[in-house]
Parts: C-alpha cells; structure tokens; sequence
C-alpha cells in the first residue's frame, strides 16, 4: 500500500470511460455484452504510473464520511474505480471493521443522482452555469451577513471553514438530529468532560437508558467492537436496556424493560432510592433537592409513573450494586423531553453514586481546539430558524446538512427561509434544501476529496483520519469541499491562504507541519499520514471531576386526552437522518429489528393494536397537533403500549429516485417542543393520537421473508449464561 | 461434459459417510459463528451486496420473495430454550438474530438434483455454483432446507445498476443474468486470488491470509472463516477456525452432536437433516 | 430462436457449448465454420502439448494499423515487452501509448502510421483499439498463470521463446499485421489442453 507518488491524479484516472464499451486496457469489467470480435473498444494508459497493474486490485486508506463517527477505511481501487471499502485496522475508531452504511458509501459515490453542475435560479428554475459564473454570483451577493448550515465538521475544513466565517463575520449553525447533546452537556457539567471515555469492554452491567451504543450513539462501530470484548467470556458483562421501543441495542440486551417514555429519570432516582435505602449509599455529599428527588421516588411511585414492576426495579439495583463494574448511560429517549436535561442527570447521578467515575467512565483526550468536531445539535437548528424569520440572513449556506428534510413543520422553517436573500447549497444531491436554494455548488463525493477528519468520540487516543481521494472525479465539473472553500477565502483576500493552489497543497503543507511534538510518526509525515491514513497525535487527559447538579423536580406533561399517545421517532443504523435513504443497497436492507425493506412503518404492541383493531399491514394515521402521517403497523412486543415507534429517514420529497416519495418522516409532526435547560428539540416529547385508515391501494408492508417465530427448530439456539461461564472458563 | 465424466469425477466430491466419504480434499472452507457476539447490525449482509455484486430487486419484487441477499440477518422473536416468551408482555430478552448464508454443505441436497450438475462439490470443499453450466430448473432451490439459493427471474444489469453504478462491479466475478441459480460462494474470488499469490510466490496458503467480506467487515468479529482440513485429514495444520470447531466439540459428518462437555456452544442448523454443513454456529447467550 | 432460447437468455450459450465445444453460438453466422484445413505451425514447448485447433476469426480493422510482423518477427522484440501485465496480472494489457512513443520519436518517425501514433500522443489521448481475442464475463483466464506455468516455471523454457506460448491460444500473431483471433478459444479448446497438460479441472477455477 506504499505510496510515494505524490503525482497521484493520473493514477486514478479512468480513461477512456463514457463511450458506450470502452474499457480501460485490460480492464474487465463485467457487463452482458456478446464476445464478438471487434464489437468493445479498448482503450490504453498514456503513460502508466509503475504501481498500477490492470487487472490487480491496489488498496488506498481514507476516512468514512457516512456519519461523524471517522471511521478509517481501506478502499479496493482497479483500473481507477474504487471497488471495495473495508475498514482500516489502524484506526482507532474501527480497527478494522465497518458497518452498513461505511460499506454503501460507494452508492453514495456512484449514486445516479448526483448533481454535475452548479445550478444557479432564473426565472424561478435552477439552470446550469459554469463555475466561473457561479462564483461571480456569489462574490455579488455574499456582502451581506451570512450563515452556514452545516452537518458536524472537524478537521482542516473546520479550519477553512472557520477562517470565512471570521472573515464575512458570519455564524455557524452546526446542525444533527441523531446525536447525544444533552448527554454530552450533562457530562461536561456533572464529570467535567463533555465526551468523557467509555469503557464499555470494562463494565461488567450496562444500564442503558435508551442509548443505542450498537447503532446510533456517537460510534456505533467502534462501541461494537468495545461490545464484543463485554460480551467475552466467562465472566461475561450483563447488558440491561431500558426504553419505549427497542433499539438494535435493545435487541440484543440480558433484560430489555419497556418504559413509559419520558420517565427514565424518574426510574433512575427509583434505583438511587433503592441503593440508598437498602444498600446503604450514601447521598449526604448530594444537593439538598437531588437528595430530596431520591427520597421522592420510592419504588410504588416509581412503577405507577414508569410502568415498571417493582421487582425489575428492585433488581436493576440489586445488580447494579452487586455485580462489579457497571455503566449508565442516557440515550435519545431519555434526552428527548422538556426535563431531558434532568433526566439524563438523574441517571448520570447513578454513576456517581455507584463510583463509576474513573473507572467506566474515565477521561477523554481532545483534539486541539483548531480541529475538534464542531458537533451538530438541533438546538442550532431552531436557532437558524430563528435568525432566518428576523431577516438576519442575507446569504445561507447550507453544506452537509438538509434542515428543511430535518425541521418539524412546526418549526416554519420553509417559510423563514424565504426572508434568506440568497441560498448556497454546497451538495451532491438534490435533497429538500438543495431544492430550494438559489445557487447549487455540486460537490465531489466523499471517495473523489481531500480532507481530514476527528471523530466525534474519541477513545483515549487521539488520531486525525485522513481522507484521500479513492478515485478520480466522476464529473469534472463537480468540486471537493475545501476546494470550494479555498476559492471562496480567496474571493475574499484572506492572505494566509492566497499561496495555496488548491485544497490538497493546503491540506498537505497542514498535515507535514504539524508540529512534531504533537506528530508521533515523525520523518515523512505526509507520506506517512496517507499510507496510514491515521496521524496519531499526543495528547494528554485529565482526570474527571464528579459534580452531582442542582436536580429540581421535572414537571411532566399532565396525560393528553385528545393525544394518548407518545411518538417515539427512532433513528436506525441504516438510513440514519435519511441522509441515506438515496443508497439502494440500504434500502434493500431489511431494518434490523422489524425487518421492513424499501418503506416506513409504525411499531405498534399488540394491545395497542388490538384497541385499534389492527394488524400488521394495516394502514393508521397518526395525527399530532403539528400534523399527521399515515404508515403500514408492525407489531410485536418490543414497544410500550403507550408508544409509537416510526424509524426516521424515509419521507423524502426529492432526494432521488431510490429516496423521493417512499414512506413518512416523522420528524415532520413533532411539536416544537425544546429541552428547558439545553434548547435542543424534544424530539420524543410529542404526543400524537392514533386511527386506522384505507391506506394506498396496492401498496403492502414489504418484509423480509420467513417466520418471526422458530417453530421449536432451534436456528437460534439460547443458553443462560451460568452454561456460558462453565463453558468457557473449562476453555 | 459426458454422463459418464459427471457420475466418476464429480459425484467423488459428494460425501457419502456410507460410503467412507471423500479424503481428497485440498481445502476445507468454513466458518464459524458467535451469535453471543453477533447484534444483528446487518454489515455482514451490505459487504456481501457490494463484494458479490447482489442486485437490488426493488420493493416489488421483494414483496414477491425474489430478493438476492446471499446473506441475510434472520431475526426471531421467541426463543425456545428459553420457554418463557409466550406469557411475557415484553420482548424481555430482546431478538434472535442469525446471519445465514450458504452452509457449504457436505452432504449438500442441492446438489444431487441439479439436472446438468451445474452444482457440484469442488476439491476445496465447496458447494459451487457454476452460473453458464446453469439451466434454471430451481430444483437446488428446491431442495434446499435453507433457503439460501437465489434465482434470477429477470436480468438486473440495467435496473440494478444504473450508470455509474455499475462501474462498481466487481470485475472478478460474473454479473449472473436471468435463468441462472446464485448463492453464497465463500467468496471465492477472494479464496482464488489468495492461491494464486501464494503459488505464485512457491508457498502455501496461511491461515488468515485472507477472508471472506462479510467476516472481514463485522463489527464485532463473530464470524471466523478458515480451513477446517486437520479436522477431516490426520496431519494437516491446524487453523483459527478448526480450533474453533474443536474447542467447541463440534465434528464434520455428523447427524448429531456427541459431546464430553455438553455445555459447548456449538452447532450447526439443521443437522439432523444430514447436510452436514460447514457453518457451525455458537449459542447466544441470556442472563435469564 | 424457439422460446426456450429466449427465456434463458444468453446462458444457452453455454449450454450449447457443453454438448458441442467446438464453436460458440453467438458468433456472427458467417464466421461459424472453423478452418480445420490450414495446417497449424505447431510450437516446440518443452513440457507442454499445444492445442492444434484453428479457428478463423473476423478481421478487425484498428484505428491505426498496428504490424505485428514487424514488431515481434523482423525485430524479434518479445511480447511481453510490450504485453507487459500478462506476467503479473490476469490480463495481458494494451500498452499505453508512452512505450510505442519510447521507441517512436525516434525510429520510423516518417511513416504514416507513427504520424497518426505521434498525433494520438499530442493531443495526449489513447487510440480506441477493438478488442479481437475476448471471453465471456462468465469465464476468468488469467494470463499470470498460463505464463508461469509454460515459461517461468518451465526450466527448459526461454523466455525469448516466449511468443511459441502465447501462440497456443493466440495464434502466429508474430505473422499477423493487425492481429486476428485463430483459435477457436471456447471452453472445449481449453479444456481439451487442460487435460493432455493437467491443467486444473475445477469448474470454479475459471468460472465464477
């Protein structure tokens, strides 16, 4: 994999690509046409690069840019396509494995809808015009005051980024939907370290409060790898999950407790009030109204508000207190209400008292502040809004994020955007927003650019993942992020960046001079940091400082009558905020847990069904005040009755055509309810009533095939863990 | 190929423990499952859809069960062994999942109907699938107690690829077209490549040299895929996978397990079927 | 075609050629008939049984008219000087445009030939050439091995020789101007060589 060439754009070159038949010199790539002589065109290098052998696959390191997780990749590169992606197993993030979504970031490569030109609106349409054009556009409009939109963003292109903002004194509006930021604030508040490092392979019980560690949460991968080594034996670690509709976490947990959604925390003041009056913690070290909530929550008013027995609480804190080292963890379902923020303090409570800090929990290293991940919440995304309806943006630019697919309705956010004097999308894709704006810039797929990348979690050891182009670009006249961003600072004269070439001299001339004391590799560092494709920097952690907060008493909604019930939107590894929902191979995915293909779906228990008189695949709206949506039900138990499951990602209004009109977003009806202490939308505070409907004629619920149930055959085959512990301490 | 050349070179390949079974093997592929590790998370089955060139069907044709997934993450909710489910109100130990994919039998029911011995037994233990010897007559599918063959009724080339996703195929393997049977092959493309450099370099083959896409990829390492040779011929080495197998007491032509220590994990679906397959699966595990 | 044939499409093909390997079917009608009367010039490769099998291929007309006569017999230059991935790789490989420049811009520089070549490389692009010796997607020969075998790992071999290999299969390009297929290259060809050889007689070993 030695690359020393530094002249790599003709490697990658496919040549002679586009007439229908022509292949590159050797180059077999399977097609159906006849093996007539003389019928295909073949077509050779000008001058070869001496590592290149057609027909032989070469392997090129770079960073997975599916989600913020920086997952390192290897890539199969022939004939100049890249083939293949694997994970790279020196990246401390994956070491070496990949998900489903890493694996598909060649679909979303090749997509056949990827945009191949810079658009600009006349006249009401979007129109082709050339880059050259596009950028005078920009140089004219961009005066004003100006905002970006954009996914979370590490790295050299924060870098860039940055350095416009400054220099138009713009504002940045990081902007995610699935993620932990009010986990992330209460770490920073009550450990002293917004994303302190989990030990998940040391924990011998997890309680997660609805945190999908295997799917979702912050680095499903690399999580999953820290799971397997949980899960080793003989002494094997316990996982107990508790939320309203099973996550893939869920679906692999010892114990898996469904709870009315929005009483997580009260559950874990329960397990604190246990722990203190049967084993003895002490809480005298608590604020008086944290230790006043404890004594609040006693186990019969807990099962009265959470719809847990009394036995399963008193046995999450027999095992909490008993069995070793143990874990708590806060997810989506917990942060999600207007008391999110208390409730994931009252379960990070349980930490503390159980003196998991240090331990489980233990100091992070962080990247230099230059590069950390700007990481998107929503509460930058009511404040975008906001801004936009006060008509303080004249220039938007939205890149890696598509606010009008993730803002619910009742946000307006389409309306506020018609008060923005002049939208800049920097996109491949036609999604919801690139739709609306008035100039396009078409950029180069994430395995066509150069960039480097820190992941949004670290795990006690700092790397920058670099990203190297795997291939030459498809369409020429499409454009890599910093190369957009370097044309744009030198639009505005920022000197430091005006002897730069383009994003890859940049980005080169960064990386080589990191200052050695920070570079372990030394020597060649450019060479190195592209072989490689990680830079492992030195960093030093502190040591948390555990710090219960101020705990005042939620205030719960009082139930709704007209609205019984909650709606809990789902993130799944897959479609993710449906930035995947153009990618075929996930769409044919069968989702993890109900295994529906190529549609939404509401998870329904059955009693809920059976009030409504539903079936699988029948059709039922669910209205909230924000809105409705209507989507075929599944059912099974891995829901509460008072909940309503519906995945995100579907929905989409343009986007494509494996995405455009397929299933519901139910991101669309939420209220626009927000946490009171972080801002961030509530996204699980939204209550919602339920009636059966028509539905479309001739459209089905489609799942994979086969039986939900074993019929006794053992495919699966289930021991308890005391077998499982003889069994593998006899090993 | 003659009647004659099917009957004595290739039915050779076919175990039959009647008959004292075949020895000449040069390789024997397996894998080996922990679906106490496994979660479900479906990687295995995506890397499998972009190393083997698995069309996408639409939701259509889905519907129809004409899906192409190689590998597919079955999921279960009741759990046998464990007995308690019917009465519970909760899915209280979450799902079964099982990734499933071409057993590689030894004994394997496919192959022995195929009527142009399109499906037959290679030397290295594989149940091989050649796609132009292929009719379609779908009795392997038929035949298959898994359910792991899939047929082509169409040809996907333009609706599964449209341009430039086709420029993603791998070249190393057929694109089948309509009328062919395809199905999980170890990915041999991945095992040929792997022989060639070794022989290329005058060495043999090391265990873990390379592995099959789906192994490669999972996030949480429960699958191993390797040579089970030393456990079907004395003096052979000994790989990952065949320790696996042996550590887990767990034999080839066998119809059912005889175990000393009958709290071993291992086993393969369907056994008593006498398919003898080469898949053996570790038992999930629950604290109960 | 009767509806059989429709409905399985192109894999007949191979169906056909199980029971009758001489000659493919979807070769263009007038082509069909192989040419078994011209007499072979058969190779002396030690270790190795040629295949004796003519075929008479389609006469390929290439954007530039490229000698192999003058190439590889009147100047004895080896074909895996310029095929030079067929060693290494799977594939043989055109050469790229830069080797025919390396002798190019120096000799022959008058002809009108090497003024279209010179051309080509000017405006730096590749000539499209048509491909003549092509296999199915469903069949995997790999060049890397048959060399290795018949050359490399053949001790009475020289490498000089090498074109007496390359004419098992490809025929005397090296009395071809423009080369042309001629040998039949269907599935009993190979096989036939594999067995009088010992090739490999695993189906997997070259479909896949």
């Amino acid at each position: 994999m030695a690359l020393d060439k530094i002249k790599r754009r003709d490697f990658l070159k496919i040549m002679g690509w586009g007439g229908a038949g022509a292949t590159l010199a050797g180059c077999d790539m399977p097609t159906t046409v006849t093996l007539e002589e003389g019928k295909e065109e073949v077509v050779s290098y000008l001058v070869p690069e001496e590592y290149v052998i057609p027909g032989i696959g070469v392997w090129y390191a770079s960073t997975c840019q599916q989600c913020a997780a920086g997952c390192g990749v290897h890539g199969r590169v022939r004939e100049g396509r890249v083939l293949k992606l694997e994970g790279n197993p020196e990246s401390a993030v994956n070491s070496g494995a990949l998900c489903q979504m890493g694996q598909s970031a060649l679909q979303t490569h090749y997509n056949p809808d990827r945009i191949q030109q810079p658009l600009l609106r006349s006249g009401g349409a979007l129109k082709k015009v050339s880059w050259d054009e596009a950028l005078a556009q920009l140089q004219q409009k961009a005066g004003g005051r100006s905002a970006w939109v954009t996914g979370t963003i590490s790295g050299h292109q924060a870098v860039l980024l940055d350095a416009y903002v400054k220099a138009t004194q713009a504002r940045h509006y990081p902007v995610e939907v699935v993620g932990s930021p009010v986990w992330n604030r209460v770490c920073q508040d009550m450990l002293g370290d917004a994303n302190p490092r989990l030990r998940i392979d040391e924990a011998d019980l997890i309680v997660s409060f609805g945190a999908d560690f295997l799917g979702t949460w912050n680095s499903p991968v690399h999580f999953s790898r820290q799971y397997a080594r949980f899960r080793q034996g003989p002494k094997r670690g316990m996982l107990i999950q508790i939320e309203p509709a099973m996550t893939l976490t869920g679906a692999n947990a010892d114990l898996w407790l469904a709870i009315r959604p929005g009483t997580e925390g009260v559950f874990a003041l329960g397990v604190a009030n246990v722990l203190v009056d049967r084993y003895q913690t002490s809480i005298a070290g608590l604020p008086a109204d944290a230790q006043k909530a404890i004594r609040l929550y006693t186990p019969d008013h807990v099962k009265d508000i959470t719809g847990v027995s009394v036995d399963q609480l008193m046995k999450v804190a027999e095992l909490l207190k008993k069995r070793g080292n143990s874990l708590v963890l806060a997810g989506s379902t917990a942060e999600g209400h207007s008391y999110g923020y208390q409730s994931v303090a009252s379960i990070m409570l349980l930490n503390i008292l159980l003196g998991n800090v240090g331990k489980t929990l233990q100091a992070n290293v962080h990247a230099p502040a230059q590069l950390a991940p700007r990481v998107g919440n929503t509460a930058n995304l009511v404040a975008f809004a906001e801004a936009a309806a006060a008509g303080n943006i004249d220039v938007a630019f939205f890149y890696g994020s598509n606010p009008l697919y993730l803002a619910p309705q009742s946000l307006g956010l389409k309306g506020k955007l018609d008060k923005v004097g002049f939208k800049v999308a920097l996109s491949s894709f036609m999604d919801e927003t690139t739709a609306q704006a008035d100039l396009v810039l078409p950029l180069a797929s994430a395995l066509e650019d150069w960039g480097s990348h820190v992941g949004a979690y670290q795990n006690g050891e700092l790397q920058v993942s670099i990203q190297q182009p795997l291939m030459e670009k498809l369409y020429p006249e499409t454009r890599g992020f910093g190369d957009v961003m370097l044309g744009l600072l030198k639009q505005r004269q920022v000197r430091e960046f005006a002897l730069y070439e383009d994003y890859y001299a940049y980005l080169r001339n960064a990386v080589a001079a990191m200052p050695a004391a920070l570079n372990k590799a030394g020597g060649n560092a450019w060479n190195n940091a592209l072989q490689h494709g990680v830079v492992a920097l030195n960093a030093g952690s502190g040591a948390l400082r555990p710090r219960a907060v101020s705990l005042p008493q939620p205030e719960m909604a009082a139930g709704d009558d007209g609205y019984p019930y909650h709606l809990v939107p789902s993130a799944r590894l897959g479609l993710w905020d449906g930035r995947h929902a153009n990618i075929p191979w996930l769409q044919e995915a069968p989702d993890q847990i109900t295994k529906v293909v190529w549609d939404s779906w509401v998870e329904l228990h059955p009693t809920t069904a059976a009030k409504l008189g539903v079936a699988r695949g029948d059709t039922v709206k669910i209205a909230s005040k924000a809105g409705a949506i209507e989507a075929k039900v599944y059912v099974y138990k891995g829901i509460h009755p008072d909940a309503i499951g519906v995945p995100l990602g579907q929905g989409h209004d343009e986007y494509g055509r494996y995405a455009k009109g397929r299933g519901v977003n139910p991101l669309s009806i939420l209220n626009d309810t927000k946490d009171q202490t972080t801002g961030e939308l509530a996204l699980h505070a939204t209550r919602v009533q339920l009636s059966r409907t028509a539905g479309k004629p001739g459209d089905k619920l489609v799942l994979m095939g086969g039986s939900e149930s074993q019929l006794g055959r053992k495919m699966v085959a289930t021991v308890k863990a005391e077998v499982f512990a003889r069994s593998e301490g006899d090993a | 190929m003659s009647l004659q050349n099917i009957l004595q070179d290739w039915s050779k390949y076919r175990k039959g423990n009647e008959e004292g079974g075949f020895h000449d093997y040069e390789h024997l592929w397996g894998l080996a499952i922990d679906l106490n590790k496994c979660i479900g998370c479906n990687a295995c089955s995506v890397a499998c859809y972009a190393e083997n060139n698995l069309a996408v069907v639409g939701k259509d044709k889905f519907a129809k069960h004409q899906e192409m997934h190689w590998l597919r993450v079955e999921r279960y909710w009741d759990e046998p062994d464990l007995g308690e489910q019917a009465v519970s109100d909760y899915q209280s130990h979450g799902a079964s999942f099982l990734p499933m994919m071409c057993q590689q039998c030894m004994a394997a029911t496919c192959e022995p109907v195929c009527p142009v011995a399109a499906t037959y037994h290679t030397p290295d233990g594989l149940n091989a699938q050649v796609y132009n010897r292929c009719i379609g007559s779908r009795y392997c599918s038929n035949n298959c107690p898994y359910r792991l063959r899939y047929f082509n009724f169409y040809s996907y080339y333009e609706d599964s690829w449209p341009a430039p996703l086709n420029m993603q195929l791998n070249p190393d393997l057929t694109v089948r077209d309509k009328g062919v049977m395809e199905k999980c092959t170890f990915c041999v493309q991945r095992i040929r490549a792997a022989k060639d450099v070794a022989k290329h370099e005058h060495r043999e083959l090391q265990d873990g040299e390379f592995t099959t896409a789906c192994a490669q990829t999972c996030p949480t390492q429960a699958i191993v895929f390797g040579d089970l040779l030393s456990l079907h011929t004395a003096g052979k080495a000994e790989s990952t996978l065949s320790t696996l197998w042996r550590d887990q007491q767990v034999e080839l032509g066998r119809t059912e397990q005889h175990k000393q220590n009958p709290d071993k994990r291992g086993y393969r679906v369907l056994e008593g079927l006498n398919t003898d397959p080469k898949v053996m699966y570790l038992e999930r595990v629950r604290e109960v | 075609m009767s509806a059989m044939q429709l409905f399985f499409g192109r894999r007949l093909l191979s169906c056909q050629s199980l029971r009758s390997p001489g000659r493919s079917l979807l070769l263009p009608l007038g082509f069909v008939v192989a040419l078994f009367a011209a007499a072979p010039l058969l190779a002396e490769v030690p270790n190795a049984v040629a295949p004796t099998e003519t075929y008479s291929g389609d006469q390929v007309e290439q954007p530039i008219e490229f000698p192999h006569d003058i190439h590889a017999k009147v100047n004895k230059i080896n074909c895996m000087y310029c095929h030079t991935y067929a060693r290494r790789s799977k594939v043989a490989g055109i050469p790229p445009t830069s080797k025919c420049m390396g002798c190019h811009t120096v000799i022959a520089t008058d002809k009108p030939r090497i003024k279209k070549l010179t051309e080509y490389w000017e405006k730096g692009e590749s000539p499209k050439w048509k491909k003549v010796h092509d296999l199915p997607d469903y069949v995997h020969f790999t060049h890397e091995k048959h060399l290795q075998r018949f050359i490399f790992d053949n001790k009475d071999m020289k490498v000089e020789n090498a074109s007496e290999v390359c004419a098992f299969c490809h025929g005397e390009i090296k009395d071809m101007t423009v080369a042309q297929k001629s040998r039949p290259l269907t599935m009993g060809f190979c096989r036939r060589c594999h067995e009088q050889n010992k090739g490999p007689f695993d189906c997997w070993k070259c479909h896949k």
